[in-house]
């Protein structure tokens, strides 16, 4: 064990560090909307042009070819910096599509998509959900049929996360009808720009659009936007998944930790309606504090893990346990702050600048459905990890 | 950057796991009468195979290894609910280094060393009722006492593992110490490492047993209300050892911030300690409240290690306004 940073990890901190002192946009980044995917695109091609898009990427397709550890302290250095959050529009195609891609793309299809997701020109969103899968997602029913050199697609796909500005979708149908469950997928590149698709923003909790249902109707799709084989897409997916469930949540993780610490700030501003400083109420103190060795054991987590995976050389099933407990940890951290600022709490417009935390408090509930529910994280702990005989 | 035991350090684990499961099982605590404490002979064979001075500097007699190599020994002590009187004991050498005479007496295992906790007028004194020596640590420093001959009053422990008397104060004379928190630094990490280490064994009690008990028809691990408590537990387990190894590490290489991630990795040991010998309990059924079994030794020892360096209250009040580095 040892917690030492080469002088290489050390250099690369202090650069990025510097960099980002200088270069973390001034403006605010819009809430939602268009404005908010060119403010990310315009974010993701200054990272490209300064050297920074895809630390851990292979060189041959723009990447900086580092390590693994490199890229937490990117993360962390990110996070730091209170950089553009990483979860925006970008997040599909950098956190998953991208390493999908590099796992399991053709040579064509990584040397044409891959640099485009790092100069921010490609968005992308993850149509994998339907109205009937999720939890199951292996019981999805859009259909591919195969005709001549393209798949048409007939179905509809919902949850799809900022669908309404990605160039690119991570589409995964059934191209065989006869078949059930796992078998008979495929993984698909679907440009959201073909004719026949149709995006129906979904209103939501926290007022904004940002989740979408994509209807295709006949949406032919190149036979060479396969990834993997065709009727085995199931294989790919979970490659998609692994990374989503692995480091996905990295840039989550890390800013979680910093996040306590403004948290702990705001108790010591913040009076409660007795008059105290909230940060002298023993209860709210004691939560704070327990809440940061949360985050401690995170970002512990986190080296643990990729040392692991490191060694091994695959994300392994640990990943569902970080995302079990930095999403708990958030929501946690939330209700800490409800009681803290009290009837501020209560007011709220759907802007996330104006309301920080309580935008933070509604989104809690996407952190803990989105990317598999916090209980089908426990099974996948209970069967992949435990070894548990199976629920179903 | 690694955060897992290297092969040396594996290497350190798998000969503690093979001397420990041989010299002091958990099933010792079922034998009639139940055998608590170290008592001297076993003291004795662990002082034959160096694990008092693990982690004590080689000028003492000891292995001049680090709190890395401490934690990972003492972890497995806790899966096998080993008495705190071995770590009085590790924690008595480092404590006795101005006095190369008793360092050597408790390197060797010819004195015994206790733990003492201040209670008041009187201290509570656990371990062996042979051990003639108490240590006695404070964030700020540690100390020796002379407890040979005191008269004491013997209180019956809820934990097995270790007896409980109680002496006056006033009564134990100072043999030696050392100022500083180091003494307590390595105690706090000891008791987190038996802690986690408990918090893994209540963990692979449970699936093993969700994997062979049945009811309705169906193994009990298949139930949902059984598998995610079950999960929970590893989540428990995995935080609170990934903190405990960052913690160890930092103390290692002596980073400002390592007293910060110590108070983290004792507060979630404690978490992890006595919730997951909780769930183990009740998922076991009835069959989880006998006293043949070992869920109870698990849940009695984690109460008993959650009192010791530090527990809830002080570590939360020190961990509030902790600076941390990278
Ligand atoms: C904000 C948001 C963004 C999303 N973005 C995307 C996206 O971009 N692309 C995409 O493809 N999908 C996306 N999703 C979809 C997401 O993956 C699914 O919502 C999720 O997997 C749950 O599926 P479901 O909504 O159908 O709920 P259901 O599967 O119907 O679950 C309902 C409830 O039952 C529980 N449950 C289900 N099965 C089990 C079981 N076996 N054991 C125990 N409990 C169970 C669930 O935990 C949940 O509480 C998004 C979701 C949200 C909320």
């Amino acid at each position: 064990m040892d917690l030492t940073y080469s002088d290489e990890d050390r250099a690369f901190r202090a650069r990025a560090r510097a960099w980002l002192r200088d270069n973390v946009p001034a403006e605010r980044r819009p809430v939602s909307g268009p404005a908010a995917a060119v403010f990310d695109r315009a974010w993701q091609r200054k990272l490209f042009e300064h050297g920074w898009a895809g630390v851990a990427w292979p060189k041959d397709y723009g990447g900086l070819g580092l390590s693994s550890l490199q890229q937490i302290i990117w993360f962390e250095e990110l996070a730091r910096a209170k950089a553009p959050h990483h979860n925006n529009t970008s997040y599909v195609a950098l956190m998953h599509a991208g390493p999908t891609l590099i796992a399991r793309g053709t040579e064509a299809q990584k040397a044409y998509y891959l640099p485009r997701i790092l100069s921010g020109e490609d968005l992308w969103c993850q149509g994998f959900s339907e109205p009937n899968a999720g939890s199951d997602l292996a019981s999805l029913k859009t259909r591919g049929v195969i005709d001549g050199d393209h798949i048409v697609v007939t179905g509809s796909k919902t949850w799809t996360t900022d669908a309404q500005y990605a160039d690119v979708q991570e589409l995964l149908i059934r191209t065989d009808p006869a078949s059930e469950r796992h078998k008979g997928l495929t993984w698909l590149i679907c440009d959201m720009r073909t004719p026949g698709i149709d995006i129906r923003p979904i209103r939501t909790m926290l007022q904004d659009d940002h989740v979408n249902t994509v209807f295709y109707d006949e949406v032919r799709i190149p036979l060479a936007n396969v990834v993997g084989e065709v009727g085995r897409g199931w294989s790919t997916a979970l490659t998609t998944l692994s990374f989503e469930r692995g480091l996905g949540f990295i840039g989550d993780q890390l800013d979680l930790y910093e996040k306590v610490g403004r948290v702990i700030e705001l108790a010591q501003r913040v009076k409660l309606e007795d008059g105290r400083l909230a940060i002298e109420d023993d209860a709210i103190a004691q939560r704070l504090a327990s809440l940061k060795a949360d985050t401690m054991a995170i970002r512990a987590m986190t080296l643990a893990h990729i040392t692991e995976s490191d060694r091994s050389g695959e994300p392994g099933p640990k990943g569902s346990l970080m995302k079990l407990l930095v999403t708990a940890t958030h929501k946690a951290l939330s209700e800490v702050v409800a009681d803290i600022l009290g009837w501020d709490f209560l007011e709220f417009d759907g802007d996330r600048a104006a309301y920080p935390w309580t935008f933070d408090y509604l989104w809690s509930w996407v952190f803990t459905i989105a990317g598999g529910t916090s209980e089908i994280q426990r099974e996948i702990t209970a069967d992949r990890l435990l070894e548990l005989p199976r629920a179903r | 950057m690694f955060l897992a035991a290297d092969e040396d350090e594996a290497e350190i684990v798998a000969s503690a796991a093979d001397f420990l499961a041989d010299a002091m099982p958990i099933q010792r605590l079922h034998a009639e009468p139940p055998r608590p404490d170290m008592d001297p002979d076993l003291r004795q064979k662990v002082a034959e195979l160096g694990w008092f001075g693990l982690s004590a500097p080689e000028t003492l007699g000891g292995s001049g290894l680090s709190a890395v190599e401490h934690v990972l020994f003492f972890r497995e002590v806790g899966r096998n609910c080993g008495p705190v009187d071995m770590l009085a004991q590790s924690l008595g050498l480092l404590t006795a280094a101005d006095d190369a005479k008793l360092a050597a007496r408790i390197l060797s295992g010819e004195t015994g060393v206790a733990l003492a906790v201040e209670q008041g007028e009187r201290l509570r004194i656990l371990g062996d009722p042979s051990a003639s020596v108490a240590l006695a640590a404070r964030p700020d420093g540690a100390q020796l006492l002379d407890i040979s001959g005191l008269a004491a009053e013997t209180r019956p422990p809820l934990d097995p593992t270790t007896s409980m008397r109680l002496v006056e104060t006033a009564r134990a004379t100072r043999l030696a110490g050392v100022s500083g928190g180091d003494v307590w630094r390595m105690g706090q990490l000891g008791t987190a490492a038996m802690l986690v280490g408990l918090a893994e064994t209540a963990l692979d009690l449970i699936v093993e047993y969700a994997k062979i008990r049945e009811t309705f028809g169906r193994k009990i691990g298949s139930y949902q209300a059984v598998r995610h408590p079950a999960a929970d537990m590893a989540l428990r387990a995995e935080a609170a050892r990934s903190q405990l190894w960052y913690a160890a590490a930092a103390t290692k290489e002596g980073k400002a911030d390592a007293q910060a991630h110590t108070d983290a990795a004792k507060h979630l040991a404690n978490i992890a300690g006595v919730t997951n010998a909780d769930w183990n309990i009740q998922l076991h059924g009835g069959i989880g409240i006998t006293e043949e079994h070992d869920a109870h030794l698990l849940l009695k020892h984690a109460l008993l290690l959650v009192k010791l360096f530090g527990s809830k209250r002080p570590l939360l009040a020190s961990l509030l306004h902790a600076r941390l580095e990278d």
